[in-house]
């Protein structure tokens, strides 16, 4: 009876791998580059799932707001189509999930693909073939200076190095001969973060005297946090995401540590500071400074803000479950909108060259995403659209901006 | 000078147990499961990110206070670890070695799948139980977490030990565990002991994890490390021995913690962080190569 | 059915396969031949995997690593490490990288090949998983020659070609870059298929069978078991970096992060996926490996499954939800795999033959 059972599975797996292993191999598809008189197909690779996954709220929140253009009729009559492909963090992955939207699917243009080593894996690619690699989302400074070599690459967000070289200068600016200690992830994004903050506090009497790394893939920076402590710093710069900086704030309150932090935009969002801050008893948060350029949905201070109203409604309607404290969310919408305003202004010829000529001239009266007076604008030798950022200081339970804008072009 | 270098070396000490403690609860449920139905449990981390993340729901989504949720994670996760033995693992306990593997590597990608789906991917904050306080101990500052995790660890494996020792049904695990055939004839449940084992495994790790989000937060990765390390303290205890997996777990945690102390010296700076997980690795080989028993093990001999 | 009817039916089922995969890429899109390539490489690892696992009954789950080091050695000895201030040129053409990439891991596999001697079953399955986990940050720290966490970026240089012309002449016709891919692939794959093929009918093949099957038995009939079980993970991890530096051709990149630990663990879900111990199923475990976690995703399969069934598994997490469960199942029902399907209903049929003559 069992021997029968097994054979009876035999078959019935045989045929189900045959019926389904075969259609996929014998499908097709035709090389169309994503423009049809109905629709724009966009195409971007997101860590869905691995070690980076918090961040594919960046994806959700751009596909919610083209969702809700696309309600209202889309762009240029057009429906804007978003297909988010996991590559689970691994460049590997998108190298092949980048030439799969490519080649199969027929993307208009890649589109706010997550990381650094996974962008740079695939721009030679996306340029020999002319395919526009639209607002990388990543700090890395080779966005935005290296268009002469890679003219169809362009990101969005202030460069990493130009974040840390606003930190050094604040930090030469207000305070005399500091000591500072640095917790850095060890790739491109926490080592440029490091190399920006070195700049920036060139010729002053302040200097870096410890720079840790960690790991991506460490379990916690427990260690890491003792050491800056024993090596008696007085500035603690927190250039690590969102999971390792709120650790770097648990255990620096745990060993009765009490620098001033200065702690990264990528893991400044509200939620995380509150996470951080241990329900109100973890009191070294307080006086945390940071940069941002995104209005944040956890601020009271944008409660009655229209575009966070909007925000809120569009994530209510179109990404229903996720969680609409996320800030990322927010960003992915900032990119969402300009996006759809590159396609307004290429309108009805919709191409490729005309596309990222409209990237590289944008003067964005505002984006209602990103903070009031900060703007939006690309031309020659401007690679980095975000122009200035916000210094802020975080202030029993919330961030309250001080000092004015700092201009966030990579010197 | 030499006061301030001793604190210093003491801090890493005491934190270097309260993470052990956390590699020796885990390494004693892989000890356990091992020693119970010969299978390395692959997807215990995720068994335990698992159980954190109900202790989780039940605080911040239903409202229950830590110790009432604590204790029903604890009742959820023996269950989880019973059921999930006897329907995936009892099936396949008798094939081949790597048809086993295959399976509980399945069910470490489905469970870690599953927290994703369900909770997302985002960092979330499990409180401490023990507060956010700090004391003061002649210049070596330690947290209420930390003595409380170890408190814990030592705890829970008293109790365990207090049951496998003294109790019939300790023993009767045990005798299912060692000679399942002999066991039976004595009229014990083997299957039924295996599936016990299977859940206080589980209970350990939920407790592992619990014990560990309020420091390193919560999210879906949170054991993947903790369990690496648990495995190289398992194997340096010895793979059998639960006495074994508790003292290699607290050695293991000093050990590294130690490196990292170390490297203000010359001798040692060389350690960089980066190689804290690989040094971690190098001990598993060594052992292996060395005295693959481990610690407290005994050595195998092949019957012909 | 005498061993002589079925070896002639296994080279005609050969042959009939190699033609297959010479003409399919008339038939499937560019872009699926690219996938196809890649089956390929999955292929070679497999074949290697298999001969280790399969035949030797040793567990590794780091193999991954010795795709690492294929992978590895075919970037430098192409790119050089002249990128990061290093003084190695590179200039030796992708496809002689090749066997290199299989050289350079097939001595390590040797050398690791001995003190595994002395663990067994789970023991060394540990031990080879604690190498495949070490192995990234190991390359980060060696970044003057690695290239460290960036890696090394292979598009576009002469060495690797078509990549910049998008197109290839060989042999007087001219092939689309992901034809090329695959004919490469394809070819070494095959002839890694036949030479393990050999191997393992021979000898050797007895011998690590013997080891297999019982130790002890093998020691007392002669087999030297320090010998094969060291030739086993040799001749595996040399297949190993054979795939890998494929992998870095196929990709135009190599960094840590391209060599992950899931990728050890995939080999060796295609293997038993695929059938240990036999050869035909691995094309299968192939199969499974690279498309599986596409399959997962909903793509691939839009047609066939409903729109609701989709959204849901599309949700984060749901597609490794899928994967785990199909491989449970997978566990449960064919627990010796693809492969052992295909003997299943070769027996049926030799049974049924004999049956009649009675």
């Amino acid at each position: 009876m069992r021997r029968q059972r097994t054979t009876l599975a035999a078959y019935a797996i045989s045929g189900l791998i045959a019926l389904v292993a075969l259609p996929a191999a014998l499908a097709g598809a035709s090389a169309d580059p994503g423009v049809s008189s109905s629709t724009i197909l966009l195409g971007g690779t997101s860590p869905l799932t691995g070690p980076a996954a918090q961040y594919a709220s960046v994806a959700r929140g751009a596909k919610a707001y083209f969702d809700s253009v696309n309600a209202k009729g889309g762009v240029a009559k057009r429906k804007i189509e978003y297909e988010i492909v996991d590559d689970a963090y691994n460049p590997a992955q998108s190298i092949q999930a980048t030439r799969q939207l490519v080649e199969q699917e027929g993307v208009f243009a890649v589109f706010n693909s997550l990381g650094t080593d996974q962008n740079l894996a695939v721009r030679d690619y996306l340029n020999q073939r002319k395919v526009p690699q639209l607002f990388v989302a990543s700090g890395a400074t080779t966005w935005g200076t290296d268009a002469a070599t890679y003219p169809w690459t362009i990101g969005f967000q202030p460069s990493y190095q130009a974040e840390g070289l606003i930190y050094g200068r604040y930090v030469a600016r207000t305070m005399k001969r500091a000591k500072i200690g640095v917790l850095f992830q060890n790739d491109d994004y926490g080592k440029d973060l490091l190399l920006g903050l070195k700049r920036g506090l060139a010729g002053s009497g302040s200097k870096v005297t410890a720079a840790v790394p960690y790991e991506v893939t460490a379990a916690d920076v427990g260690s890491q946090v003792a050491r800056l402590k024993a090596a008696g710093v007085n500035v603690f710069a927190i250039f690590a995401t969102p999971k390792f900086a709120i650790q770097s704030y648990v255990y620096a309150n745990r060993l009765r540590w009490r620098p001033a932090i200065i702690n990264n935009t990528v893991s400044a969002a509200t939620n995380v500071m509150l996470l951080a801050s241990e329900g109100g008893n973890n009191k070294a948060v307080e006086g945390t400074i940071t940069l941002n350029f995104l209005k944040d949905p956890t601020n009271p201070l944008y409660r009655n803000d229209p575009a966070m109203k909007q925000y809120r409604a569009i994530m209510a309607r179109y990404a229903k479950g996720a969680n609409a404290n996320d800030v990322y969310h927010v960003y992915g919408m900032a990119v969402a909108y300009e996006t759809v305003s590159l396609l307004k202004r290429v309108g009805a010829n919709a191409t490729r060259v005309r596309l990222m000529a409209a990237a590289r001239s944008i003067t964005s009266p505002s984006n209602p995403f990103v903070l009031p007076g900060i703007g939006v604008k690309t031309g020659k030798g401007d690679g980095f659209p975000i122009q200035q950022v916000q210094m802020q200081r975080w202030r029993k339970g919330k961030w309250v901006p001080f000092g004015g804008l700092w201009a966030s072009k990579n010197y | 000078m030499v006061v301030a270098a001793f604190a210093d070396f003491m801090q890493q000490v005491v934190s270097g147990l309260a993470s052990g403690g956390v590699y020796a609860l885990l390494a004693l449920a892989l000890v356990i499961i091992h020693r119970s139905t010969g299978v390395i449990n692959f997807a215990q981390g995720e068994m335990a990110t698992l159980s954190t993340y109900v202790a989780w729901a039940l605080i911040t989504h239903h409202g229950w206070r830590y110790w009432p949720a604590f204790v029903a994670t604890i009742a959820i996760s023996f269950l989880g670890g019973v059921a999930t033995h006897r329907a995936v693992i009892r099936p396949v306990e008798r094939g081949s070695v790597l048809r086993i593997v295959i399976v509980t590597i399945g069910l470490l990608i489905a469970i870690n799948g599953f927290v994703v789906w369900e909770w997302g991917g985002e960092p979330q904050a499990l409180r401490s139980p023990f507060g956010t306080d700090t004391y003061d101990i002649g210049g070596v500052i330690v947290s209420a977490h930390d003595i409380g995790t170890i408190a814990v660890a030592l705890g829970i494996v008293l109790i365990l030990w207090a049951l496998f020792q003294f109790t019939k049904v300790g023993l009767a695990i045990r005798a299912a565990a060692v000679n399942p055939e002999e066991a039976r004839l004595v009229g014990v449940r083997v299957t039924w002991m295996l599936a016990l084992g299977w859940g206080l495994a589980a209970t350990l790790g939920a407790v592992a994890g619990m014990m560990t989000a309020p420091t390193v937060g919560l999210d879906p990765q949170m054991m993947q490390a903790v369990l690496i390390y648990a495995f190289a303290a398992a194997v340096l205890g010895g793979i059998d021995s639960p006495a074994g997996a508790v003292v290699g777990g607290l050695l293991l945690g000093v050990l590294l913690n130690m490196l990292s102390y170390l490297t203000q010296y010359r001798l040692f700076d060389w350690f960089s962080e980066e190689l804290r997980l690989p040094m971690a690795l190098l001990v598993i080989l060594v052992v292996l190569l060395v005295k693959p028993s481990g610690l407290f093990g005994r050595p195998e001999v092949k019957r012909v | 059915m005498t061993p002589r009817q079925t070896r002639v039916i296994g080279f005609v089922a050969f042959a009939a396969f190699v033609a297959f995969v010479a003409v399919l890429p008339s038939f499937i899109s560019d872009f699926k031949a690219q996938q196809y390539a890649y089956v390929g490489i999955y292929l070679i690892a497999l074949l290697g995997l298999n001969i280790l696992t399969g035949y030797t009954g040793q567990i590794s789950l780091g193999h991954g690593a010795f795709m690492a080091i294929g992978g590895y050695t075919s970037a430098i000895l192409m790119a050089g490490n002249e990128q990061f201030g290093g003084s190695v040129g590179g200039g030796l053409q992708d496809v002689w990288t090749i066997p290199f990439a299989g050289l350079v891991a097939g001595l390590v596999g040797l050398a690791f090949g001995l003190p595994a001697l002395r663990l067994s079953g789970l023991y060394l399955a540990l031990a080879t998983f604690a190498i495949a986990v070490a192995l990234p940050s190991t390359v980060k720290r060696f970044d003057e020659f690695t290239g460290g966490g960036s890696g090394i970026n292979l598009f576009g240089i002469d060495e690797l070609t078509g990549s910049l012309s998008g197109e290839v002449d060989i042999l007087g016709r001219t092939l689309t870059y992901n034809d090329w891919l695959y004919y490469l692939s394809w070819s070494i794959a095959l002839v890694a298929f036949a030479g393990a093929w050999l191997i393992l009918r021979g000898r050797t093949g007895r011998a690590f069978r013997a080891v297999r099957d019982s130790e002890t038995a093998a020691l007392s009939s002669g087999v030297s078991l320090a010998r094969y079980k060291t030739l086993a993970f040799g001749i595996s991890a040399a297949y190993a970096g054979v795939a890998g530096g494929l992998y870095a051709i196929a990709n135009t990149f190599v960094n840590p992060d391209t060599f992950p630990v899931a990728l050890s663990i995939f080999l060796l879900i295609g293997i038993v996926v695929g059938g240990l111990g036999g050869l035909s199923g691995l094309v299968f475990g192939a199969i499974f490996v690279y498309f599986l976690p596409l399959w997962a995703q909903g793509q691939d399969l839009g047609s066939v499954l409903p729109d609701r069934i989709i959204e849901e598994t599309q949700r984060p997490g749901g597609p490794a939800i899928v994967y785990g469960v199909v491989l449970i199942l997978l566990m449960f029902l064919i627990p010796n795999g693809v492969g052992g399907i295909f003997r299943r209903v070769g027996q049926l049929i030799a049974r049924r033959r004999y049956s009649r003559t009675e």
